[in-house]
């Protein structure tokens, strides 16, 4: 089967802020918390949480969109399916240097107890965002 | 000469006046822009508050999770919290004392059945509002109005989900400002805690097939402090909105009444500019006619 002929799905992308992505796609690919999942048209339908991780969408091109989304869930109605994320990016626009500082800042305050888990929280968002970005070494 | 000095006062205040309507007509035009960008936002964040309220809804018809503490109307409410959305600036008419009196008739309804009002305060002019009354308030917030942002409201509403949870306050009151047109704002109160259930009625609810992970409890436990944090965002909105716009009128109005008043003062420096010409020229033809008599 050629990639044109594969089913697609609605899929949505909804940030509290705005939405990220609506259309049509072939597959999208994030982390559940039962581990990695693909989900094609047809897939049981669930509902899942998710953490801070990527979530990838393959669309009716073949190209693929990264989204850095942290903590969320998605919904699968077998040809419906919504990423409901806290905060989602869309990985070409994260800035970068913004990201590094608030890495930087995140682990001079990783010990200190006025921040407690704070600071650990925004060290996975600042991982993330670099990781997506395509920066080494984080 | 009397009529030089009127007319040089005159003058200074010409240019005082429109110096001072050069800003006000400034603060129309940002005020204006304001008011796209968060209407823009509004819109933006619509999307979210439906697929949250769709998902919650359905996950509500699930009998399983009915009985959430954020849902459950407590046994006895004796402590009510007013979230209180007013601006950090004035120089917007009415728009500040519009919105804390609604917010203050709404705390005097509770206060005679009895119950206290607990007020939890977003923007400066409220601060001040409350500071000078003497009345104590949970919280406040400032920096907010001008162009509210997600994280914003998720501080307000975790404060009070987190009173709410530990049992200080019963109820939640949101008193925001709803915008209906430009020409049109008002000044509104909206039950946030506990969720009312007709919210939530109407749910499809999930077919068997159904993968849960985590259990609908724990989804349905986490999202709600999202629909809440998303309910106060879109009122940070509407009164973001609201207050511009509010601005912008008031600031059109500053600056007609300013064109009046400069017209009304060119007016008056014409006449004394006349006057005084008049009688310069009465003074050289009398001069005039006193040589010529000699």
């Amino acid at each position: 089967m050629t990639e044109e002929q594969r089913p697609t799905m609605q899929v949505d992308v909804v940030s509290a802020e705005r939405e990220l992505f609506s259309g049509e796609a072939t597959a999208v690919f994030a982390r559940s918390v039962l581990g990695e999942i693909g989900l094609l048209r047809g897939h049981q339908p669930a509902v899942l949480g998710l953490g801070k991780a990527p979530v990838r969408i393959q669309d009716t091109q073949g190209d693929e969109l990264h989204f850095a989304v942290h903590d969320g869930f998605l919904e699968c109605r077998g040809d419906e399916l919504t990423v409901l994320a806290d905060i989602a990016e869309l990985a070409v626009e994260i800035d970068v240097e913004r990201a590094k500082e608030a890495y930087a800042r995140a682990v001079r305050h990783e010990q200190d107890p006025e921040y407690e888990g704070d600071a650990a929280a925004e060290k996975a968002r600042a991982q993330l965002r670099l990781r997506m970005a395509g920066v080494e070494g984080y | 000469m009397p009529g030089a000095a009127e007319l040089r006062t005159l003058q200074r205040r010409i240019n005082s006046v429109r110096s001072t309507q050069k800003i006000t007509h400034a603060m129309e035009l940002i005020a204006a822009s304001r008011i796209t960008r968060a209407r823009q936002a509004v819109e933006a964040a619509r999307p979210y508050a439906v697929m949250i309220t769709r998902v919650i809804r359905d996950l509500a018809a699930e009998s399983s999770v009915a009985d959430h503490p954020l849902l459950t109307q407590p046994a006895a409410v004796d402590r009510v919290g007013l979230v209180i959305v007013a601006a950090d600036r004035g120089l917007a008419g009415a728009y500040n004392a519009n919105i804390l009196r609604r917010a203050e008739r709404l705390a005097e309804a509770e206060t005679q059945q009895g119950r206290d009002a607990v007020r939890y305060i977003v923007g400066r002019k409220a601060q001040q509002y409350y500071h000078y009354r003497g009345e104590q308030v949970a919280e406040s917030w400032t920096g907010v109005t001008d162009r509210p942002r997600y994280a914003d409201a998720r501080q307000i509403a975790d404060r009070v989900i987190n009173d709410y949870a530990n049992g200080d306050i019963q109820r939640v009151w949101l008193c925001y400002t709803d915008f209906r047109s430009a020409l049109r704002q008002v000044p509104s109160v909206a039950q946030l805690l506990p969720v009312e259930q007709r919210e939530l009625a109407g749910g499809a609810g999930y077919t068997a097939e159904f993968m849960f992970e985590p259990e609908p409890a724990e989804i349905l436990g986490q999202l709600l402090p999202r629909y809440l944090e998303h309910r106060v965002y879109a009122g940070l909105l509407e009164s973001s909105a609201s207050e511009h716009a509010s601005r912008q009128r008031a600031m059109s109005n500053a600056s007609e009444n300013a064109s009046e008043i400069i017209d009304e003062l060119t007016r008056e420096a014409n006449a004394a500019r006349q006057a005084a010409i008049t009688t310069e020229i009465s003074e050289i033809v009398g001069g005039a006619e006193a040589l010529a008599s000699t």
